[in-house]
């Protein structure tokens, strides 16, 4: 790609600008989608945009306590991790703008990255709800982090690569949520515990300890948290239905298969209730870790008994 | 045993200390003794187990009286037992805790210690409970001296003075809940110190909604009371009403109509229905299952759009009059009364249903919180809570009143005595007033709607209790023969049952204290709170008036 | 032992009209017996004040002009009522009753919550009254 096209896709389109404006729209859907499933109306369809313009024009309210840089450099590393993740996934039924072997374990990173930078943002304000916060965050990291891992490598080692462009073109021949139903439950899910949506809402628990690790985040640096979040969301959906989607190959494809994700996802969140934390870590180190082992042992011995 | 048998055994028990003992009512004995023998006299109940301590009354009976009394209010069943105490106003009025036989004294004592100026000796929690730690001292508002302008904070103060600990302290730090926190309906301050995600010390603050209303119904007419007491709650305002304007027509002699009071249960059991429904969506939004908390107030709608139609608004029903009701029940509202109860049943059911076979909410509520039979008695626990864990505590069944005679409704106890336990109460609860208010709407007796009560009331004391939905309310109310009250002192449910979460909180995990906070579905009591605006190196404390004019300079 | 209770709720909310009302452009019809604004009927009236005694907010003020020719006008604070409907109960003559159709009442000031009811030429005296300094005649039980 000349610098120019490189340019031009890492700022505006597909990924950049038009990513977060994306990120925004299927945002919406998501809170459109929970809201009827509640027998409620719902936002309308410039809310979160709404939200994120009424947040940058607050005063941002520094706490006495927070160290400057890491106050300020936060919530724009969480944001450039998210949007760098984006770079390597097929958005928008678009080659990846950018690809290597080996990209998937970078993808998933620079997502860790961002709720990395969350518990330290809690940790950086240091009131005691942000502590509460950002401890629940980092512990359920840590809960969540293998099984989602594991549950992606599935179709990684169905396709003998590790990266991500390849996989999709794989998974386009191949609809491995029906060889791999496990991993395509656990990966589901897993995306629901990254993204700190009910019932792994724990993290940012709002009866309990307020908004969680970003309670002292006020203006800016909430929006851009805020954006983070949503285009992880977009990221996330973006790499389940292509592995295990049948691979998207253009847009119409792509805006199928993570909307039907995000409808599924929609229903789960509404029809089950929060975990405590040490519910949630008990869950996934129990269930979902050995499911997903499981899984991919069946999936080695199957492809050495095929080869 | 009946009420007489009662009363009698309850005489036999204090023969040895009474100085003095009246029967002012059927239902009660009153017993005069010294302070000094009041610890013996709590003793000897105690260990008879007659009945339980429902309040504490503290009176001061004028500057002309020179004195100041206490009333310690026992209930068993119908029963109701006063122990008297008298002290001088001025110089000491010293009383001994019984805090030490009977826990859930140490509330009201408290509430005696600042609002009396009483000098409770032995009671190891001397904080204030009800007024601002900014409060002036020495001035004691329900004393017939006080005025308002007596009350204005000591500067530099703070009105809510919480320990100044630093975050982290060894392993443990505090976390606050309140006053202002999305778990709470309401402000309440809290205090839990955690160490990790465990709770090892609990604290509690009440007082930020307390608006004086005890001292303000002394400065108004019994017709203007009623609106007063009805706004103490806004979800079980009715029962407030109820109970005020029972103890009235006591007082002043009246026989309210059958048809009034059948009335009267209707919008009681409505009312139950509505606040039961709006807990069950606040206990499933504490526990982050918001589709519940959603579908639980749709369907709450069902029920005030019904008593919009019989009584004329949605909160604060206003259907009370002094001596009857002021809304009749005509074939329309009856058949609609008919329909909102058959579609909320279904809905109730439903609701049932899923708060005991849903695995992941079970996973936030069963076995959490337990409270044994023994320890609700030990706690003095009322209402939904105690009858959680096997305790009967329901007046409408150990005291029947007005139209419960009539249509009567049964007790629903669960053994658990957790949070499962006390959901599953209150749905069936609700049950059963739906079966009961089907009954009485077809079966409604003939009658007027209310009797002229006089407007100067007969000198003399009262006591009115009433189930409201949150436990037992009891009001006690003195008229000196005019025509306003010369005392009314209400004590709410929700006020016993506080310690047991303050208990029940240390040793759980954090994340379940906002729901045992729910579980007992509280409903904060009453004050005057002073505000205090705090600028970087200039802490000053404002009045709301004040406040209020800085409020409006600044939007100009 | 089940998981997902509700989803059938859920699932049915797809095709059912959601719960909420779009206020202010869907309104919904308030019940008959429904305590809005007061409305006063001063052909009536006996001026015994037994309305004014009752009221427990002292939301009502009422300005005899004339008694023997029953001329009265009924000074309504309506930020002071709290709608409870006792000024109704206690008058015996029927002279009050709160309407079930007037019941938004936000104003910007405070003026629009100080309502005068009578016959049209008592109000206007009234008021001509209170602009002059002329002390109202009769005993008018204007509180403060």
């Amino acid at each position: 790609m000349t610098t120019l096209s490189a340019l031009f896709t890492i700022l505006i389109f597909p990924a950049g600008l038009m990513l977060i404006l994306i990120g925004m729209l299927y945002e919406w859907i998501d809170r459109k989608l929970v809201a009827r499933l509640q027998n409620r109306i719902g936002p309308r369809w410039f809310q979160p945009f709404a939200d994120i313009v009424k947040l940058f024009a607050k005063e941002q309210i520094r706490p006495g306590i927070a160290n400057l840089l890491l106050f300020f450099g936060l919530p724009v590393m969480a944001l450039s991790g998210a949007l760098t993740a984006a770079l390597y996934v097929p958005l928008m039924g678009f080659a990846p703008a950018h690809s290597f072997p080996g990209d998937l374990i970078v993808t998933i990173y620079l997502l860790s990255l961002l709720t990395m930078c969350i518990g330290l943002a809690g940790w950086n304000t240091a009131s005691r709800f942000s502590l509460v916060g950002a401890t629940r965050a980092l512990t359920q990291m840590f809960a969540y982090e293998a099984p989602f891992l594991l549950a992606l490598l599935g179709p990684a080692l169905a396709a003998a690569s590790w990266q991500v462009s390849e996989i999709n073109t794989y998974a386009a021949s191949h609809w491995m949520i029906l060889t791999q139903p496990v991993g395509f439950i656990i990966a589901l899910i897993g995306l629901m515990g990254k993204l700190e949506l009910p019932p792994f809402d724990s993290p940012e628990a709002e009866t309990e300890i307020v908004a969680g690790a970003l309670t002292e985040y006020s203006g800016r640096g909430l929006a851009i948290f805020n954006l983070g979040k949503s285009v992880e969301l977009i990221v996330g959906l973006t790499l389940i239905a292509s592995f295990y989607l049948g691979g998207v190959a253009g847009i119409l494809p792509f805006l199928i298969k993570t909307i039907v994700l995000l409808l599924v996802m929609a229903v789960l969140q509404s029809v089950l209730t929060r975990l405590r934390i040490d519910q949630t870590v008990g869950i996934w180190w129990r269930f979902g870790a050995i499911l997903v082992l499981a899984q991919i042992l069946v999936m080695i011995i199957w492809k050495g008994w095929l080869s | 045993m009946n009420t007489e048998q009662l009363l009698t055994q309850a005489e036999d028990l204090l023969a040895t200390w009474s100085k003095e003992s009246t029967h002012p009512d059927p239902m009660r004995l009153d017993v005069v003794i010294s302070a000094d023998d009041l610890r013996a006299a709590t003793q000897d109940l105690h260990t008879a187990r007659w009945g339980y301590l429902s309040a504490i009354t503290g009176l001061d009976l004028g500057i002309e009286a020179g004195q100041l009394e206490v009333l310690y209010h026992f209930c068993s069943g119908p029963a109701i037992t006063t122990l008297r105490v008298r002290q001088p106003r001025d110089g000491e009025a010293v009383v001994p805790s019984i805090a030490d036989i009977i826990p859930p004294a140490s509330f009201f004592e408290r509430e005696l210690q600042e609002m009396l100026g009483f000098t409770i000796t032995g009671l190891n929690n001397n904080n204030r409970l009800f007024l601002p730690d900014d409060w002036p001292e020495g001035v004691y508002p329900m004393r017939a001296e006080f005025t308002k302008d007596q009350g204005a904070p000591v500067p530099g103060r703070h009105a809510d003075e919480m320990p100044d600990e630093g975050l982290i302290n060894g392993n443990t730090f505090v976390v606050p809940i309140g006053p202002q926190h999305p778990a709470l309906k309401e402000p309440g301050h809290f205090e839990f110190t955690v160490d990790g995600e465990i709770v090892t010390g609990a604290r509690m603050r009440l007082g930020y909604a307390h608006r004086g209303i005890e001292k303000a119904a002394e400065a108004r007419n019994w017709n203007q009371n009623l609106y007063l007491f009805e706004r103490v709650c806004g979800i079980c305002s009715h029962t407030h009403a109820m109970a005020y304007s029972m103890g009235v027509e006591k007082l002043a002699q009246v026989e309210v109509p059958a048809r009034a009071q059948a009335i009267r249960e209707l919008v009681a059991g409505l009312e139950r229905v509505h606040s039961h429904l709006l807990w069950l969506g606040v206990a499933a939004h504490e526990a982050g299952f918001d589709t519940l908390f959603m579908y639980s107030w749709r369907d709450r709608e069902t029920v005030m759009n019904l008593l919009e139609q019989i009584t004329g608004n949605r909160v604060n029903y206003s259907a009370n009059v002094l001596g009857g009701v002021k809304c009749e029940i005509g074939p329309e509202q009856a058949k609609a009364v008919k329909e909102g109860l058959s579609y909320l049943e279904g809905r109730i059911r439903h609701y049932l249903e899923v708060v005991t076979t849903d695995v992941m909410f079970l996973n936030r509520t069963r076995g959490i919180g337990t409270i044994t039979f023994d320890e609700a008695v030990k706690f003095g626990l009322l209402g939904p809570t105690a009858r959680a864990s096997g305790l009967v505590r329901d007046v409408r069944v150990e005291a029947p009143y007005g139209a419960y005679l009539m249509f009567p409704v049964s007790a629903v106890t669960e053994t658990n005595g957790d949070l499962e336990a006390r959901f599953v109460v209150r749905l069936k609860e609700l049950l059963v007033s739906c079966a009961t208010m089907n009954n009485l709407v077809d079966n409604l007796p003939e009658g007027p709607l209310s009797v002229r009560v006089p407007r100067k009331i007969p000198a003399g004391e009262t006591i009115s209790r009433m189930e409201a939905p949150r436990g037992e309310l009891l009001y006690y109310i003195k008229s000196n023969g005019g025509e306003s009250p010369a005392r009314i002192h209400v004590r709410t449910p929700s006020l016993c049952n506080w310690v047991s979460v303050l208990e029940k909180a240390v040793g759980s995990q954090l994340a379940d204290v906002p729901m045992l906070i729910a579980g007992m579905d509280p409903c904060f009591s009453c004050n005057d709170r002073m505000v205090t605006v705090a600028r970087p190196g200039d802490r000053q404390t404002w009045s709301w008036e004040q406040l209020r004019q800085h409020g409006i300079e600044y939007y100009k | 032992m089940k998981i997902g209770t509700m989803l059938k709720d859920v699932l049915e909310s797809f095709f059912k009209k959601p719960a909420t009302q779009i206020y202010p452009f869907e309104k919904v019809n308030t019940a008959e017996r429904f305590r809005g604004k007061l409305v006063y009927n001063p052909s009536v009236c006996t001026g015994c004040n037994l309305c004014t005694k009752d009221c427990p907010s002292n939301a009502i003020e009422l300005v005899t002009l004339d008694r023997a020719a029953k001329r009265f006008v009924l000074k309504y604070h309506m930020d002071r009522c709290v709608y409870c409907g006792q000024c109704v109960a206690s008058c015996k003559f029927k002279c009050m009753n709160m309407s079930n159709e007037d019941w938004e009442l936000a104003a910007i000031k405070k003026e629009a919550f100080e309502v005068y009811y009578g016959n049209d030429a008592d109000v206007a005296t009234f008021l001509e009254k209170l602009t002059h300094p002329d002390p109202v005649p009769g005993d008018g039980a204007v509180k403060e």
